[in-house]
């Protein structure tokens, strides 16, 4: 977007007064998208947001201004403002920095330039509006979307390196809505990924309409949740928001290195039972959370953040990493240009352990078998969270039994991970659709879990 | 760029996507320029500074609408993304509701949006008042040892939006912010909190020894807290988690969910819904507040409207899309996408909290809440929840790892006190309010 010699240029200025280190960050954004409702296709969205970032750090400092005025005047004006955190640091010498190409490892499965045609688009909405109608009588509305992204970032940073990545990203969401006697409840399932919209043509968008069609009839007759504390199987894929909120959260670096985290200062430390492994993975093919380099231009890597129970290390961006005294793990994101990178979560999974789901359920007397979860949010310090069920059963004396709706679960990270007492051998990334939330920046991310039992958790329902 | 530029901008784009093949065209142009500082003990952590722009254009051809943003405001790039849009029209089914509105126009008088003296203040008093809530929190109690940062941010926004219909209108406003997340050690129990303050002047802020003074009470409070039985009680939410529940009753009156039947309010107009406490109304044109603007996202004119009237559902809140689909007339809650609040708020009541509270004889006070579990089409509330249990109207002890839950219908008809501590720091606001009854779940 920008050649480099003004990129060089831009990083010149911004360190003028200074700074331990300095990037340029430029990013443009298409999207194409249609959205379906009541039968029809209701609009169509064409989008572009382009601009540049520019940061300037000076020990645990950082200014930041960003222009989506790309000329020269408007762009030195934003590194000038970026580099006004550094007016006290002592006045160096003009830095100079010569940018080097760095290579960008291969992950996406298609580059491309264009998305497709609208027709294929359009095709996919009704074909999932079809089905999720056909699924079953009761369904009586019925929402869907479809997304074609192309983000494309050029990285340029006071220590050499200039990346260029260009990161594909479809979405594809339904809602299903069903009434019966009155009650209204709904389904969503999203799919996707950091691939082409050629990827629904192995995975019907049709099989999708019919399990957010599922979710909400099952939904629909479901009876409330019960209240109270109770054992809880986690289902296995969509069951990973639980390891995100529950620990992914506090051990993101800027938490650790605050002291603002449970998790801070405990590397090494037993943090969970020892059933308990917890990967991120930036490098997942297709995943949402993926990226060949993360905003600041480092390589996307598999971290092992806890192992066996044991913590193994945090989620690092370089300015965090650097203040610790250790190496960036590839984990600097950002929602867009106009954002300063935090240390995030890409893919946070947990392998399969050596149950089996069936010996999991036949050993729950009384419990909430929670298959998939349509949220959650963490408290960091303390590490209380809440998650809210989206396909819920009852499990009464090892048999999985009836449907129940509006079940959210609360309790506390560390706490539910100690009495994590059975992990199944069923591993498995879940449907890509999830986005994670924090400081205000929104960024794509991937989660993934077996079957997992926790001894004792509160359900919050209606029926005390 | 001056109101007239931002105008001109905004009337070019309208006729280039006119000759581009829009039969009908809308843009809107924003520019916004931002401060933020943030700062952690002695040392300032963040400085930012930007002005960003955005244009936005939705065109009709024959009910089939597409829309288009950009960042790219140079008349090759409109064009391309124009282009772009239009080939998108013929795949979009022809609605007989979409449509640029029918009446544009502004409020009357003036809403006194703009801050003057926020645009010239210096910017290392902003600087000064983030380091010293820094100081004041960690004066206020010994257990604050740390903080997850205090913020100072501030925003002047220049709106301009144009119409094929021939209107072209702009408007400035300002928004001045302070906060700050202390965190408190005790026993090897960390706690958190936060408190903030908003307004459009900052003559309205809280100031930053309140903000470091109610930041510091909310996190220190909080320690000793234990889960409390499961029970159904009284259940008092205090404003800020109040105006966190308003959220939801808005979701439910916004027309766009009403209209697919995501709305427990859905069949509702004209029904007793609330108690008689229950008065919400949505008001764009209040002078010098948060959520107020002389039009709305399509260029209606704001005005008041009263939602619920003595607990009775009068209307649900439109844009003109939804207002034609449903019959009725446009509210001036467009956004120019959807359908958002202007200044949205229950109505204030004639009780402090302490009053609420000692008129409790077991219950909880809600002071935060986490979570975001509302099934829209049925009303069903459930958020984590830390505050305090009450007995014998006096707080007793701090709580949390429970959830409050409900249904919203219930709760609205049991309301039976609502405080007098309305304030508008945002655009959806709310005084403490107490609901008879409600599901605790706890131990």
């Amino acid at each position: 977007m920008l050649d480099i010699l003004t990129l060089e240029r831009l990083i010149a200025r911004a360190l003028r007064h200074g700074g331990t280190y300095a990037d340029i960050f430029c990013e443009r954004r298409r999207s194409y998208a249609f959205r379906l409702q009541d039968g029809s296709i209701h609009e169509g969205t064409t989008a572009l947001t382009q601009g540049v970032g520019v940061r300037v750090v000076v020990g645990e400092s950082a200014g930041y201004a960003y222009s989506d005025d790309l000329s020269l005047d408007a762009l030195l004006r934003a590194a000038d403002a970026a580099s006004l955190i550094a007016r006290s640091a002592p006045s160096g010498a003009e830095h100079r920095v010569e940018l080097t190409t760095m290579s960008v490892p291969p992950l996406y499965d298609e580059t491309r330039g264009e998305h497709a045609a609208a027709a294929q688009y359009v095709a996919l909405l009704e074909r999932a509006d079809r089905a999720a109608r056909a699924y079953d009588a009761r369904i009586v509305a019925v929402n869907a979307h479809v997304a074609d992204e192309l983000q494309d970032v050029w990285i340029a940073t006071s220590d050499g390196r200039y990346v260029h990545d260009h990161r594909p990203m479809v979405t594809f969401g339904v809602q299903a809505v069903a009434l019966a006697h009155g009650e209204r409840a709904s389904g969503y399932v999203g799919d996707g990924g950091r691939t082409s919209i050629a990827y629904f043509d192995t995975h019907a968008p049709d099989e999708l309409a019919r399990d957010a069609a599922r979710v909400a009839t099952t939904n629909v007759d479901a009876r409330p949740a019960p209240a109270g504390e109770m054992e809880m199987v986690v289902g296995a894929g969509g069951g990973g928001v639980l390891l995100h909120e529950a620990v992914g959260h506090g051990l993101e670096s800027d938490f650790n290195r605050r002291g603002t985290s449970l998790y801070s200062g405990r590397v090494g430390e037993r943090v969970a039972s020892e059933l308990v492994t917890i990967y991120d993975d930036g490098n997942l093919p297709e995943e949402r959370g993926s990226v060949a380099v993360d905003d600041e231009g480092i390589p996307g890597q598999h971290k092992v953040l806890v192992e066996k129970g044991v913590l193994r290390g945090y989620m690092q961006d370089t300015l965090n990493a650097r203040l610790m005294g250790t190496a960036s793990t590839g984990s600097g994101r950002r929602q867009s240009f106009r954002f300063m990178p935090q240390p995030r979560m890409c893919n946070t999974y947990m392998p399969s352990g050596e149950s089996t789901v069936e010996e999991i359920i036949a050993s729950t007397k009384h419990g909430l078998y929670a298959k998939s979860f349509a949220g959650g949010q963490v408290e960091i310090s303390k590490g209380d969270f809440v998650f809210m069920v989206a396909e819920g059963y009852l499990i009464e004396n090892g048999k999985v039994t009836a449907p129940v709706k509006n079940a959210t679960i609360v309790g506390n990270g560390p706490d539910a991970m100690t009495k994590v007492t059975a992990v199944a051998n069923d591993s498995r990334l879940a449907r890509r659709h999830y986005t994670c939330g924090k400081g205000g920046q929104h960024v794509p991310v991937g989660v993934g879990m077996p079957t997992v039992k926790i001894s004792s958790i509160t359900v919050g329902g209606t029926q005390a | 760029m001056t109101p007239d530029d931002a105008i001109s901008l905004a009337s070019e784009a309208v006729a280039r996507a006119q000759r581009a093949g829009a039969a009908e065209a809308e843009a809107a142009l924003s520019i916004t320029r931002r401060f933020h500082v943030e700062a952690r003990e002695r040392t300032i952590s963040k400085l930012e500074q930007s002005t960003g722009r955005s244009l936005h254009l939705r065109l009709f051809n024959a009910g089939r609408r597409v829309s288009v943003t950009t960042s790219d405001l140079t008349v090759e790039g409109i064009d391309r993304v124009l282009r772009e849009a239009l080939a998108q029209a013929p795949f979009v089914a022809a609605d007989p509701f979409a449509a640029l509105p029918d009446a544009c126009g502004r409020c009357a008088g003036d809403l006194d949006l703009f801050d003057a003296h926020l645009a010239t203040r210096d910017d290392m008093q902003k600087i000064d008042d983030v380091l010293a809530i820094e100081r004041l929190i960690r004066e206020a109690d010994a257990r604050i040892v740390n903080s997850s940062g205090s913020h100072y941010a501030d925003a002047q926004t220049l709106v301009a939006l144009a119409n094929s219909h021939g209107f072209a209108d702009a408007y400035v406003s300002t928004q001045a912010s302070r906060s700050s997340s202390p965190v408190a050690e005790s026993g090897g129990v960390k706690r958190t909190a936060h408190y903030g303050t908003a307004a459009s002047h900052s003559r309205d802020l809280d100031a930053n020894e309140t903000v470091a003074a109610l930041a510091a009470r909310r996190t220190v409070e909080m320690f000793g807290a234990r889960k409390p039985p499961t029970m159904r009680v009284p259940v008092i939410f205090e404003r800020d988690i109040a105006a966190a529940v308003l959220d939801d009753i808005f979701a439910a009156v916004n027309a766009a969910n009403v209209a697919v039947g995501n709305s427990f309010l859905a069949d509702r107009i004209g029904d007793r819904v609330g108690s008689a406490l229950v008065s919400i109304v949505d008001d764009g044109t209040l002078a010098g507040r948060l959520g107020s603007a002389p039009f709305d996202g399509e260029g209606v004119a704001t005005r008041r409207t009263p939602v619920f009237e003595r607990g009775v559902l009068r209307t649900f809140l439109y844009d003109s899309y939804y207002a034609r689909k449903l019959g009725a007339a446009t509210t001036g809650n467009s956004t120019g996408g959807g359908i958002g609040a202007n200044n949205f708020y229950l109505e204030a009541g004639d009780r402090g909290l302490a009053e609420m509270i000692a008129a409790t004889p077991r219950g909880v006070l809600v002071l935060d809440t986490i979570g975001f579990a509302t099934e829209h089409a049925t009303g069903t509330y459930s958020r984590g929840a830390r505050g305090f249990m009450i007995e014998q109207g006096e707080l007793t002890y701090p709580i949390d790892e429970c959830t409050v839950a409900g249904n919203f219908c219930d709760m609205l008809a049991a309301v039976d006190m609502v405080g007098n501590d309305l304030r508008f720091d945002g655009s959806i606001v709310s005084p403490s309010f107490r609901v008879a009854e409600m599901t605790i779940s706890g131990n």
